[in-house]
């Protein structure tokens, strides 16, 4: 199958606003492909191939360098459109004096597995001459897909939920068992694909698979019509959600993002080993201060998230703990239908039978969450308030008599979150958006007041409206004090509230502090910038929370 | 160098404007006299004490104004007097009527572009190589990643998504003048054989251009249409300006397109909300502008209507055309 299949694919789906269109469109290309290639365009659509093997500015210059194109008028093509792999798909458009070559009919899958990563392999000159025969040898309908693989740019809106429910139609098997087929790796192989379209349901093949998490919505007012008897209550802890799965003996390690992490974390898989019964567990990894019994700081468990095989020193350092809230699996018996009340009686018994039975003390890396019990729900917003002071986030309210389902089931569990930190600030600078704001001035400095001086606190782009931001695009085009770049310095005279998760010391920014999740929550336009927060007023809100 | 005021045709109130003959061109607000390049609504004002254009240009008008307004009209390539400047209307391949206007005044020679293409429209006539020594031109599409395909191609990009989806009705969003027509005459020309509707600004001037002896393929006017489900798989062109609000309700499953050069750029296609876009356009691309330039041999050319900064940097440094800007 050639690569033009997959680029109307792409055209396809990315025209399309319809959910039951684009399964429509994905399962007539599953059908009229071959396995290896329908395995690649699962590989693609699911975000699993965003390496990037040349980065946009590489393939500017080349450009430029093959067509002598002057690469400022590139530049300002690319504030227009907002990504280097689509202006250089436009700018070949003009090639056409290049056509003579005889077309090639490269198949997605020796694009993927040979071509592409080849690429790395060659000198510089014989790389850039690959890409100016693939550009100038692949029919013009190609070109976007191509560059996108090229750049890790490849995105399109299709979710994994869309790829299952397609696959569920395609084969007439239920989407759960889908999407546990999809859970874990998937390698662009002919058995992947194979393996998901089997029409045998053979639950050993699952056996090294994580279950599909279930997740949390946001709260809704219509809960607190309930009796607050009807639900769990946990912390919400700001770690990395993880399954804990031991198998046949085998421990493993796998996040939501659906990566196993085992090497990152080998105490933990140690401890579990001596476990004896087998177990799927969920829950959340954290760095935990084990004097305080309390969580620590994000930022310490993103130093041993990308880290394998850390040093000795290092597990001293940030000492992990595995927090688990559920107990979905035992011994081999899938207990996920069965009431959330009673897996938690379960999860409670088991917990108690390791801790007596295991010589080391697993204690130290792993236990089951606390539960909170607040008598009524003005109590529950005591608790979540209360939240900051132990380092989390807020509640998680479970229905007591809920299954483990998948995905973000409405009306089962919810997230609520401790209300966010806020400051009003001035806007400083701005700067051009890419991909869909491309165009427009979208990327956004804010500023406090040190003094009489306005100092730069924070960058947000997200927050406002279409019609807000095509407003203040107008309004920064009329208002830019100077140019740099594609950055606009602006007259001081907008004030915007900033909305944050956490505040702390940094060293790094002229401010002194550093914001996480900074976004806009409102347009102050009834404010001058005289009314804006100071550096003070920030440095007021971290002591208060710590 | 002459100073702004010296130029035959300057800039005056953001208008372009020539003092000698104390006419206006395209003028957006009421002047004494007015001459008119095209029948769109950004290129003409009600209340003007005399309007010149192009013949088709002229009925055009008083479709859209009424009748009672004073128009002086001339065929194209007619010349006539006004203080001792020539002037004369030149197809510009737009929309039908469309005209570049050129202007000689003591051996100078002076042409606006007025709105132009040079693709392929059976609804008007082919832009003409009009020689000149100043040259101001549009530039809605000065960058080089404005490419057009030839709308053969893309009316068949229109017919199969229709045909894709026999189960729905196909909205297609399009300026009512002009591109409404081009699009008609393309589309009956593809293997699209179902019903076509219009929307009442649409119907309307689709009359016109066959009063004016453009083919035009007959359209239902979709205000007489009473059965919603009898839509299904077929064609409705609708003005842009209801494409969001409440006039989407009167239908139902629908797909929905915008026909604009504009949709050539994923990110405002993302962000125009529409489900498709064709990228088709009655302005020069810039192969387009370029050719024009070079063609007209002008030695000065001025720009507007659009970003004209990385095309007058590249005309400059690459093609040593002399490139003016209009002083304020």
């Amino acid at each position: 199958m050639s690569l033009k299949k997959f680029s109307e694919l792409f055209v396809d789906l990315d025209s399309s606003n319809s959910t039951n269109n684009k399964i429509e469109v994905l399962k007539n290309y599953f059908l009229s492909n071959d396995p290896i290639d329908n395995s690649w365009a699962i590989y693609l659509l699911t975000g699993k191939s965003n390496k990037r093997f040349i980065s946009g500015r590489y393939l500017k210059n080349l450009f430029s360098q093959i067509y002598e194109y002057p690469e400022w008028l590139i530049d300002t093509c690319y504030l227009k459109v907002g990504d280097s792999a689509e202006v250089i798909t436009l700018l070949l458009k003009n090639k056409s004096t290049s056509r003579e070559k005889k077309l090639s009919k490269i198949s997605l899958n020796e694009l993927l597995s040979k071509t592409i990563p080849d690429l790395s392999k060659l000198n510089e000159e014989e790389k850039n001459f690959k890409i100016k025969n693939m550009w100038e040898t692949l029919p013009e309908d190609n070109h976007l897909i191509f560059n996108k693989i090229l750049t890790g740019t490849f995105r399109v809106g299709v979710s994994i939920g869309l790829i299952t429910k397609s696959i569920s139609k395609l084969i007439n098997i239920d989407e759960e068992i889908i999407s546990h087929r999809l859970m874990g790796n998937f390698e662009p192989t002919i058995d992947s694909y194979k393996f998901l379209v089997n029409k045998n349901i053979n639950l050993q093949e699952l056996n090294s698979k994580p279950f599909p998490f279930l997740l949390a919505n946001t709260i809704e007012d219509k809960i607190f019509k309930h009796s607050i008897n009807d639900f769990q209550f946990e912390w919400k802890y700001d770690g990395i959600r993880m399954q804990l799965i031991k198998r046949s003996g085998n421990v493993s390690l796998w996040t939501r993002g659906q990566e196993l992490v085992n090497e990152s974390f080998p105490e933990l898989v140690e401890e579990m080993s001596h476990i004896k019964d087998d177990f799927v567990l969920d829950g959340e990894l954290l760095v935990w201060n084990f004097k305080e019994q309390i969580a620590c700081d994000f930022s310490l468990l993103q130093k041993r998230i990308n880290r394998k095989s850390p040093t000795r020193s290092i597990k001293i350092k940030y000492p992990i703990i595995f927090i688990a809230y559920d107990l979905l699996e035992i011994n081999g018996r899938d207990i996920r239908e069965i009431k959330l009340e009673d897996r938690r009686i379960e999860l409670e018994k088991y917990f108690a039978k390791w801790q007596n039975k295991t010589e080391n003390n697993i204690s130290d890396i792993f236990k089951i969450c606390d539960l909170i019990f607040p008598k009524d729900w003005p109590d529950a917003l005591t608790y979540k308030e209360k939240s900051r002071e132990n380092n989390t986030e807020g509640l998680i309210i479970k229905k007591k008599t809920s299954i483990y389902s998948s995905g973000r089931k409405k009306g089962i569990w919810w997230k609520y979150k401790v209300d966010p930190m806020q400051l009003d600030a001035v806007l400083i600078y701005a700067k051009g958006g890419s991909g869909r704001r491309a165009g427009l001035y979208t990327d956004y400095s804010f500023a406090l007041w040190k003094d009489q001086e306005l100092i730069k606190f924070a960058s947000a782009y997200s927050g406002l409206t279409n019609i807000e931001i095509k407003e203040l695009d107008k309004w920064i085009r009329k208002n830019t004090i100077e140019k740099f770049g594609p950055v606009r310095s602006l007259k001081p005279e907008m004030v915007f509230e900033i909305s944050f998760e956490k505040i702390q010391i940094s060293k790094r920014h002229k401010s002194g502090i550093a914001v996480r999740f900074p976004r806009i929550t409102k347009w102050r336009k009834d404010k001058k910038i005289n009314d804006a927060d100071s550096l003070e007023n920030a440095y007021e809100l971290m002591k208060k929370i710590l | 160098m002459r100073t702004n005021q010296e130029y035959l045709i300057r800039y005056k109130d953001g208008n372009l404007y020539c003092e000698l003959a104390d006419i206006w061109i395209d003028p957006s607000k009421p002047v004494k006299k007015a001459l008119i390049t095209h029948a769109h609504f950004d290129h003409f004002t009600f209340g003007c004490e005399e309007y010149i254009s192009n013949k088709e240009t002229a009925i055009l008008l008083k479709e859209r104004i009424g009748g009672n307004i004073k128009i002086k009209t001339f065929e194209y390539g007619e010349e006539f007097k006004i203080n001792g400047i020539n002037i004369s209307f030149h197809p510009s391949g737009h929309i039908l009527g469309s005209s570049q206007i050129r202007f000689i005044f003591a051996e100078e020679k002076w042409l606006i572009s007025g709105d132009f293409k040079l693709q392929k429209d059976e609804t008007c006539k082919q832009y003409e190589i009009v020689k000149t020594d100043y040259l101001i031109s549009e530039c809605t599409f000065g960058l080089p990643i404005f490419k057009w395909d030839e709308s053969k191609k893309i009316a068949n990009d229109i017919a199969k998504w229709i045909t894709n989806s026999p189960e729905k009705t196909s909205l297609l969003f399009c300026y009512s003048l002009g591109k409404a027509q081009r699009l008609l005459n393309e589309i009956s020309q593809t293997n699209f054989k179902g019903n076509i509707y219009s929307h009442g600004s649409i119907h309307k001037m689709n009359n016109s251009y066959k009063k004016l002896g453009i083919d035009i393929k007959d359209t239902i006017k979709i205000e007489n249409k009473k059965n919603i489900d009898e839509l299904k798989g077929s064609l409705i062109l609708l003005p842009p300006s209801l494409s969001k609000g409440s006039y989407l309700k009167n239908f139902k499953n629908i797909q929905t397109a915008f026909a604009s050069g504009w949709m050539s750029i994923r990110a405002l296609r993302k962000r125009s909300g529409y489900d498709k876009g064709f990228p088709i356009s009655d302005h020069a691309d810039w192969d387009g502008i370029l050719e024009v330039v070079k063609k007209s041999e002008a030695k000065n050319v001025f720009f507007h209507h659009g970003d004209s900064e990385a095309l007058s940097k590249f005309l400059i440094e690459k093609e040593s055309i002399n490139v003016l800007l209009f002083g304020k």
